[in-house]
């Protein structure tokens, strides 16, 4: 189920909050596990097994690693068992048929694959429980003993299937004690209007665009200018789907109770890529620093170390991506980026007009966004290779793109930037207060008519 | 935010997503779709079995969505709204000239299209009756100058100028359809041709067959229906639109028409009116699908018998044939499924003609059933 599907809105969110809400405070954990466990077996109903075993070997190492505080080895040793745990439950699930693909090409070789379904969210997950037990270890959090507690963590459905990575340490304190206010409901509910509208009205209607030119290229008519539009919209695309959703599940979160950090901070604005990764999915670069760069060394102990550092970093970033070499060569290409501007483009950006700095990050962003949208390696080498001109300037068709995408994309752009929002604030306190009601309103009615549309498929004649 | 505003904020929240809820709770479930023209999903029955494999849910899904209230208005909404930001196209149909709904053609399934055509070829090689290819070019070739300028729609002329190169006779509908691309020929609403469209259709299926043509002036246009409103109109949401109207020209005398929807013969007749009553109005041509027509045109004794290999377009088509043919076979693989080559011995046709509009010989996944 995902949030912007109408059984979420309409069937799933208002008895939840029902449920959520009639009970006394003290049984909103076991509440909030309920409904999250129904939230994830309604897409894989199997797949709940894995959501057991997960809170039960998390929860008991956690104790674990507690009662063994004094004797480091063994904590240190308990701590490994939950991550070896986990890294196999998403190594077997989500890269199992990768690996057996890719060394069945060795001649000898043959393992077949398996096709299993990945189980909804397991990147995620895994990720949030390694980091129950590294903050257990580290004295960050203390251990949780109520399991319905921790399995709530585990579940927590807004952030279940599509993060943020919340790390146990930011919620232990919510969920233990935590107090909710109208006004957290209220603004919840508001950032929640915010992230619907970024996902079906603009990520979804731009995707359109970046499909109808890849469409192009498989059809020959791929332009240079086609090329760009589609990597610009792909790149709108990806974020305001991200980030709406992150906006849903932020705001889901404090309508019920619990802060989650920022994931995104106008990442287009970013004024050199070493900037873009500080603004875009926080959570998850933010991981990788805590649990996997910092405990590597960091970037004491020397040139080299710190090179190494960032490439294991960023090779395991582009790969927690997806199976599949394109993330790899994705990942690759931004720690290139991120060494050549630790080590040789520093002072020339210091030096460098915003506006070109600003073009340069964005340019990098969209064509590394060109390698992560197209799996296909010949395929994306080809549409890159257009991009950059190997191909027509430009045709009919991309005058056609741009004359009906140009309000779409003018929305986009104003939506990227701070602009909308300083406008916001500069705004009286009471057209404020006027208007969070209707653009909430307006949001929930034309996103439900964009979600009935789609599911609105009429059959022709064609019924047999 | 006071605490007042708050729960000003949080009410207004809670009413839309519940109401809608109870909303559709109250409404009573509906059976089926006009404006889609097809049955609605209902409440599943539960299985342990469909709830292991995700069916069960993904069931539940599709009931809500199908029974959600008012869909039709949350169709057009959106359509509005898109019509608003300056969109031309509405889920893959062109508004074109403000007041005409054109379908995109996208690019086939090159495997399907090249196994579509090897079929055929197939045919052809074992037929010893001859067989002639007609394929009807779509409004969005015959009418391209309407389309928004720079719109895509894959390239039909191109795909004629190859099957016409495949050593098979064909029937030219594009040069007879582009020569009077300024009337009426397809329906604004619609993705077939209207009455005026298949008279032209037919005249040039005669030519390929030596036969005379027909004439404008023999017949008398009955207005069957002023309030046609197609399938472009229900799918593309655009219900801003004046509706079509639906002509009949021939009449059903000297004709004796037998349908075989059930696997013995009734007799029929050239148009079934009740479907005027419904959304499905082109239906009302011959009765609409059915897996094989027969049209004998009694006062034509030695004209003779042709097979047709057919799709929806033939439905308005066909009443124009049998005024030169003595009898005409129509076959729909969609739903026949014995072989075309022995009815076709067996009733002594004289030529077959397979005969589908472009979009959907590139997309039809029945013509495995030609050489058979």
């Amino acid at each position: 189920m995902y949030f912007s599907s109408l059984t979420f809105l309409f069937a799933y969110l208002p008895l939840t909050l029902i449920l959520y809400f009639a009970v006394p405070l003290r049984w909103r954990n076991l509440v909030l596990l309920l409904v999250s466990l129904f939230f994830y077996g309604w897409g894989e109903p199997v797949y709940i097994l894995i959501m057991f075993a997960s809170i039960m070997i998390d929860y008991t190492h956690g104790l674990l690693v507690e009662k063994y505080r004094s004797n480091d080895k063994k904590a240190r040793w308990f701590v490994a068992q939950s991550m070896i745990f986990n890294l196999l439950l998403l190594g077997f699930f989500k890269y199992y048929d990768f690996f057996a693909m890719n060394l069945s090409l060795i001649p000898g070789i043959r393992i077949p694959q398996l096709g299993i379904p990945l189980p909804i969210g397991i990147s995620f997950f895994t990720f949030q429980t390694m980091s129950y037990t590294i903050d257990v270890y580290r004295q960050d959090a203390p251990a949780q003993r109520n399991i319905i507690r921790f399995g709530a963590f585990v579940t927590m459905f807004p952030q279940l299937i599509a993060g943020p990575i919340v790390k146990y340490k930011t919620v232990a304190e919510d969920l233990d004690h935590r107090v909710i206010t109208t006004e957290d409901f209220a603004l919840g509910a508001r950032r929640f209007c915010v992230g619907l509208a970024k996902k079906v009205l603009l990520a979804n209607s731009i995707g359109a665009l970046w499909d109808a030119q890849l469409a192009a290229q498989a059809s020959g008519a791929l332009t240079m200018v086609g090329g760009w539009l589609g990597l610009i919209a792909f790149s709108f695309q990806i974020y305001f789907d991200f980030s709406g959703y992150s906006d849903m599940a932020i705001g889901l979160g404090r309508m019920m109770g619990f802060r989650f950090d920022e994931n995104f901070n106008y990442p287009y604005l970013a004024s050199s890529v070493t900037d873009f990764w500080r603004r875009w999915h926080i959570s998850l670069t933010s991981w990788f620093r805590e649990y996997l760069y910092i405990p590597l060394g960091g970037n004491r102990g020397g040139t080299a170390k710190a090179i190494r550092n960032i490439l294991i970093v960023w090779f395991c970033t582009g790969f927690w991506h997806g199976a599949s070499w394109n993330f790899i060569i994705w990942g690759m290409y931004f720690a290139m980026w991120l060494l050549l501007e630790k080590f040789i483009l520093k002072n020339v950006l210091s030096k460098t007009p915003d506006v070109i700095k600003h073009l340069y990050t964005l340019i990098i962003a969209a064509v590394g966004w060109g390698i992560f949208g197209i799996e296909n390696l010949g395929r994306c080498a080809d549409y890159l290779k257009t991009c950059f001109g190997g191909g027509a300037l430009w045709n009919a068709a991309d005058d056609y793109a741009l004359r009906s995408y140009a309000v779409t994309l003018i929305v986009l752009v104003l939506a990227s930037t701070t602009l909308g929002r300083n406008l916001w604030h500069k705004l009286p306190e009471k057209a404020d207060r006027v208007l969070t009601p209707i653009l909430m309103l307006l949001s929930l009615v034309i996103c439900t008519a964009y979600l009935v549309d789609g599911s609105y498929n009429p059959f022709l004649y064609f019924r047999f | 935010m006071t605490k007042a505003y708050s729960r000003f904020i949080t009410v207004l929240f809670s009413a839309f997503l519940g109401g809608i809820l109870i909303w559709s709770l109250i409404l009573p479930d509906l059976e089926r779709s006009e404006t889609e023209n097809r049955t609605l999903s209902q409440w599943p029955d539960f299985s342990w079995e469909a709830l292991k494999d995700g069916s069960y849910t993904k069931k539940v899904e599709e009931y809500f969505a199908d029974q959600f209230p008012l869909r039709d208005k949350w169709t057009g909404l959106k359509a509005h709204s898109e019509h608003a930001i300056g969109k031309t196209e509405y889920n893959g149909i062109y508004l074109a000239d403000g007041d005409t709904l054109i379908s995109e053609v996208k690019q086939p399934d090159q495997d399907l299209l090249d196994k579509n055509l090897s079929y055929l070829d197939r045919l052809t090689a074992n037929s010893t009756i001859p067989v002639t290819l007609g394929l009807i070019p779509s409004a969005a070739e015959i009418w391209k100058d309407k389309l928004p300028s720079g719109a895509p729609s894959w390239d039909q002329e191109a795909f004629l100028d190859r099957t016409n190169n495949l050593g098979i006779p064909t029937i030219d509908f594009h040069a007879a359809l582009t020569e009077h691309a300024d009337e009426k020929i397809f329906y604004r609403t619609d993705h077939h041709w209207t009455t005026l469209g298949a008279f032209y259709g037919a005249n040039a299926v005669l030519e390929a067959f030596g036969k005379e043509p027909l004439n404008k002036e023999d017949f008398t246009p009955e207005t069957a229906s002023d309030s046609f409103y197609g399938t472009l109109y229900s799918q593309s949401g655009v219900h801003w639109m004046d509706p079509d109207t639906i002509e009949y020209w021939v009449k059903d005398e000297g004709l004796n028409i037998t349908s075989w929807r059930t696997g013995h013969p009734v007799e029929s007749a050239l148009y079934d009116r009740t479907y005027l009553e419904k959304k499905d109005k082109y239906s009302s041509f011959l009765g609409g699908n059915q897996p094989l027509c027969v049209i004998k045109n009694e006062a034509l004794k030695d004209a003779g018998k042709v097979l047709i290999v057919r799709d929806s377009y033939t439905d308005s088509l066909a009443p124009f044939l049998a005024q030169r043919f003595s009898e005409v076979h129509l076959m729909d693989f969609r739903q026949y499924r014995s072989s075309l080559k022995q009815y076709a011995e067996e009733n002594e046709v004289d030529n077959i003609v397979v005969l589908f509009s472009i979009p959907n010989f590139i997309t039809d996944r029945n013509l495995v059933f030609l050489p058979r």
